[in-house]
């Protein structure tokens, strides 16, 4: 399919333990994200999910390996990349968002440095001019006050105003071709939890972004995505759009996910 | 301002500590060590005379009006008199401070220039062959006594080699000092543009300073390397990462500053011992520093002396555990907001 | 279905995520046996058999040295290493080897002694002061700051001066300068679990107060406290040997390791090295056990250093 712009084929990895036992993790993991849509990938905790998606930025733990399998983004296998040419499409073209932003951003460094950085790196430019686009996308994201905001450290942010800056920094400032979402709704209040979805919708539509969700809530996906990937100890169970999921689940995993979720009935 | 109200209140807590540690050693030198008049009295001395001596060392009160007495010269400003050298014992610790200070900070300085890229270089290495090195290297700096270090140098150097000179000081034996400014040798002798005596002073300080130096490295780096593997693992490392930074402003920007701090603290704990006299490290070199002047005191029972060194070196201490937390503060913004 | 749950977790994801058909078990709890498997570290091999190692001569020494420890002369003064004298001799004619394996005794015996004694008193110190809080807890902690800002060492020397020579007065002495760390160490350790939901359950059940303290939070804090003992052992060791090479303490005929440097501190201005250099290295080989040990527990009982 031409539209697919990220595919994950039958992609196999392991935990190799200090004495080199390998402990397969996950088992050919097979789905695709196609352009311009947000693609939930739903599982339990420890689902592997969140393995997955740090494999495609390369930034999975050190003891994991992969077994078999390719990450396609572009033509190119993301898993055979050389460090220079993975550096390239991180930030720039494929950009994360992560659970618990308070933690995801370096403490020592105020919010607007860390947003100026990135941006300078991506896109040169002065300091000033940096910290200019930096205090903007805080703006767009509707944090109030960014001037002042910007000059705080994130332990002076909340959680959900942190999540805020994790996504202005990955969506705004990279402004890449495909956004990866790790949990980021995990462990806010849940009315700012819909704020933040709804904030990621937002974005997604005006920028034409491809996003990846990786989430365990099922309510979350079932308003914003439009795929939905199902995920079980290491293995996809159940691919389709989020109405086939919702409405017709072919998985017994898929249906005890959805009844747990308290959404639909079993 | 938080950060001159925190330090107005530790500098205050300085009067307590500092009030424990003059009354404990008072007690302790006097209690432990007994009557110290027959080491300052001739053998043949009558006993009028001895009378007579024990009345100028101060010591034929009672205790507890010796001991006041202490603490309102103290209170002026008096340390009181050295039994050994007779001269106020502020004016003795004020001469050898320069000499202390001088081989406290080139080692110190070397040993952290030193110790830290060493710690970095073994965690971001971790397993691999330049960990295990720095690991090797640094436990061994940390296991062997630094006065053995000391003696293997100058034997190496001195002895075998004859590259620098033998453990007799400041400066060698028969050269004059430089015109007193700072006292500190290195910078007397260069305002006073005598390079060849610079030369000298710097050859003098070259294995003391390395013996410190060595003995500082070996904790700094080991500690650079355990909190640097910690800071690695982050989350915010991780997003650095995915940012797209570079290995190298990873490390050494990001990374790095979070994984100070312990390195500070050690930093702080280090200076507390050096500057307040490495006893052994000034006895092996001949240095003549604050610790060499306190195990003197020691051996001869000069209360005073021991009193004012005391006195200074837990003032030190305070100080620099002071100098730590506003380290953090500068460090690590979590710590300016409670 | 565990299996990667554990290694999500080691991962450090998810780890709070709950979702309802999760099951109960938080990470930490899965983690731990996997960490109980790992065989035993080279690190803690190496100590522990280092150690055993120096025990062994130690006790040897009692009965066999190769020449007898405590009599000069039994060569000539200054013979450098040879086959009758692996080591080689010292000023006064005596055989290195027999001294150093003589040492051990007092090296080694010394530092054990002296740490267990300031383990036990400042352990119990702490807990209490950690646990009852109030007047208590200051008291001791400001105490404990006064005697922290003196200088170690220092305070070493002048006791030492004060009440003389003796294998006894030392470990005292040694001990007592131990006690204001284990005191802090536990007493930090105890506060950050008096509050814990099991310390809460234990006082329900109607266990006394130092039973709480003493049965079931100090026995969680044995890792941190046994780790930290094996460093601190290093460090009375080197402050032994110091004391030792600054003639204070023992008898200077004794064959303790930093007064042979001291004697031999006069050879090494003049070429004859082996007098300084071979108890040095004995020094290093205890010292350096001790600090590999002390990483093992450590590296054992504090999982972010093993992730």
């Amino acid at each position: 399919m031409s539209d697919v712009l990220l595919s994950v084929e039958n992609f196999s990895g392991a935990f190799r333990a200090a004495d080199g036992r390998l402990t397969p993790v996950l088992h050919d993991v097979n789905f695709a994200l196609r352009t311009g849509a947000i693609t939930a990938v739903v599982g339990e905790t420890g689902s592997g999910k969140s393995l997955t998606a740090l494999s495609i930025l390369g930034i999975q733990p050190a003891t994991f390996v992969r077994t078999s399998g390719r990450i396609l983004f572009e033509g190119r296998d993301l898993l055979t990349l050389g460090a220079t040419a993975l550096r390239a499409i991180r930030g720039r073209r494929i950009s994360m968002v992560f659970q618990d932003a308070r933690a995801a951003m370096n403490p020592v460094f105020t919010v607007g440095q860390q947003l100026a950085e990135v941006f300078r790196l991506q896109h040169g430019g002065s300091r000033d001019a940096a910290m200019a686009k930096a205090i903007d996308a805080l703006r767009r994201v509707s944090i109030p006050e960014p001037e002042r905001r910007a000059r705080q450290y994130p332990h002076e942010f909340s959680g959900g105003m942190a999540q805020r800056a994790m996504i202005a920094m990955a969506a705004l400032i990279c402004r890449p071709t495909l956004l990866i979402l790790d949990e980021p709704t995990t462990g806010l209040d849940v009315t700012i939890q819909s704020e933040i979805m709804e904030l990621i919708v937002e974005l997604g539509r005006s920028a034409g972004l491809t996003a990846c969700l990786i989430t365990h809530d099922l309510g979350v996906v079932a308003e914003t995505c439009d795929a939905v990937v199902v995920m079980n100890a290491g293995r996809v169970v159940e691919t389709g759009t989020a109405e086939a999921i919702f409405t017709a689940p072919q998985h017994a995993y898929t249906r005890k996910l959805l009844a747990a979720s308290l959404l639909v009935p079993a | 301002m938080p950060l001159a109200l925190m330090i107005l209140r530790r500098l205050f807590w300085i009067i307590p500590v500092a009030l424990g540690v003059v009354t404990i050693t008072f007690f302790a030198a006097r209690v432990f060590t007994g009557d110290p008049t027959e080491l300052y009295t001739p053998p043949e001395a009558t006993d009028e005379l001895r009378a007579q001596i024990r009345e100028r060392l101060g010591l034929a009160d009672p205790l507890w009006v010796q001991y006041g007495k202490y603490l309102s010269d103290l209170l002026r400003g008096d340390f009181g008199m050295s039994f050994t050298t007779g001269l106020n014992v502020g004016a003795d610790l004020s001469d050898r401070l320069p000499a202390t200070l001088e081989l406290g900070l080139v080692g110190m300085v070397f040993g952290v220039l030193a110790g830290v890229p060493l710690g970095v270089i073994a965690a971001v290495n971790r397993e691999r062959w330049p960990d295990f090195l720095v690991r090797g290297v640094t436990l061994g700096g940390m296991a062997l006594p630094q006065f053995w270090i000391g003696l293997v140098l100058i034997w190496i150097f001195f002895v075998t080699l004859g590259w620098l000179p033998g453990p007799v000081g400041r400066l060698p034996i028969g050269v004059n000092p430089p015109p007193l400014l700072t006292g500190f040798l290195l910078i007397d002798t260069a305002l006073a543009g005598d390079g060849e005596k610079f030369r000298l002073a710097l050859r003098q300080l070259a294995l003391p300073a390395l013996t410190l130096g060595l003995t500082t490295l070996a904790p700094v780096a080991r500690v650079t390397r355990a909190s640097m593997v910690e800071a690695l693992q982050s989350d915010y490392i991780r997003t650095a990462i995915a940012m797209g930074h570079g290995r190298r402003v990873v490390w050494f920007r990001y990374c790095l500053r979070n994984a100070l701090l312990p390195v500070v603290t050690l930093i702080g704990g280090v200076a507390g011992h050096v500057f307040g006299g490495a006893v052994l490290l000034e006895s092996i070199f001949g240095w003549p520093g604050l610790g060499q002047y306190a195990l003197q005191a020691i051996e001869r029972s000069d209360f005073a002396a021991l009193q004012g060194f005391v006195i200074y070196a837990s003032l030190l201490y305070v100080l620099a555990f002071l100098a730590v937390d506003v380290l953090y503060m500068l460090i690590d913004p979590r710590m300016r907001t409670p | 279905m565990s299996a990667p749950h554990i290694l999500e977790s080691v991962a450090g994801h998810d780890a709070t995520a709950d979702t309802p058909t999760a099951p109960p078990s938080p990470a930490v709890q899965v983690a731990v046996p996997t960490r109980r498997r790992a065989p035993l570290s080279w690190s803690m091999r190496i100590g522990l058999a280092v150690l055993v190692f120096y025990c062994a001569v130690a006790l040897l020494s009692l009965v066999w040295t190769p020449f007898d420890p405590l009599s000069p002369g039994v060569g000539e003064g200054y013979m450098p290493p040879s086959r009758e004298f692996l080591l080689g001799t010292d000023r006064l004619g005596s055989d290195i080897l027999s001294r150093i394996m003589a040492g051990a005794r007092y090296d080694l015996g010394i530092t054990l002694v002296a740490v267990t004694i300031a383990l036990v008193v400042g352990t119990i110190l702490g807990t209490i002061a950690g646990y009852y809080g109030g007047t208590v807890d200051i008291v001791i902690s400001r105490c404990v700051e006064v005697f922290q800002a003196f200088p170690g060492l220092l305070f070493a020397m002048l006791v030492v001066k004060a009440v003389g020579p003796g294998v006894l007065n030392i470990i005292l002495v040694m001990s007592f300068i131990g006690i204001p760390d284990y005191l802090r160490l536990s007493r930090a350790e105890i506060r950050s679990r008096r509050n814990w939901p099991y310390a809460e359950a234990a006082r329900m059940v109607g266990n006394r107060s130092w039973q709480v303290a003493f049965r079931h939070l100090l026995p969680n804090s044995a890792g941190p406290l046994l780790a930290f003992t094996s460093i601190n052992a290093a460090f009375v060791a080197l402050v032994t040997a110091s004391l030792g090479f600054l003639g204070l303490g023992l008898d200077p005929n004794t064959p303790e390791w930093g007064s042979m440097i001291a004697r031999g501190q006069d050879g090494v201005m003049t070429g004859e090295w082996w007098l300084s250099f071979f108890p040095g290295l004995a020094i290093l080989g205890m010292t350096g056990a001790f600090y590999l040990l002390g990483d093992a527990l450590s590296d054992l009982t504090d999982p972010r250093r093993r992730r």
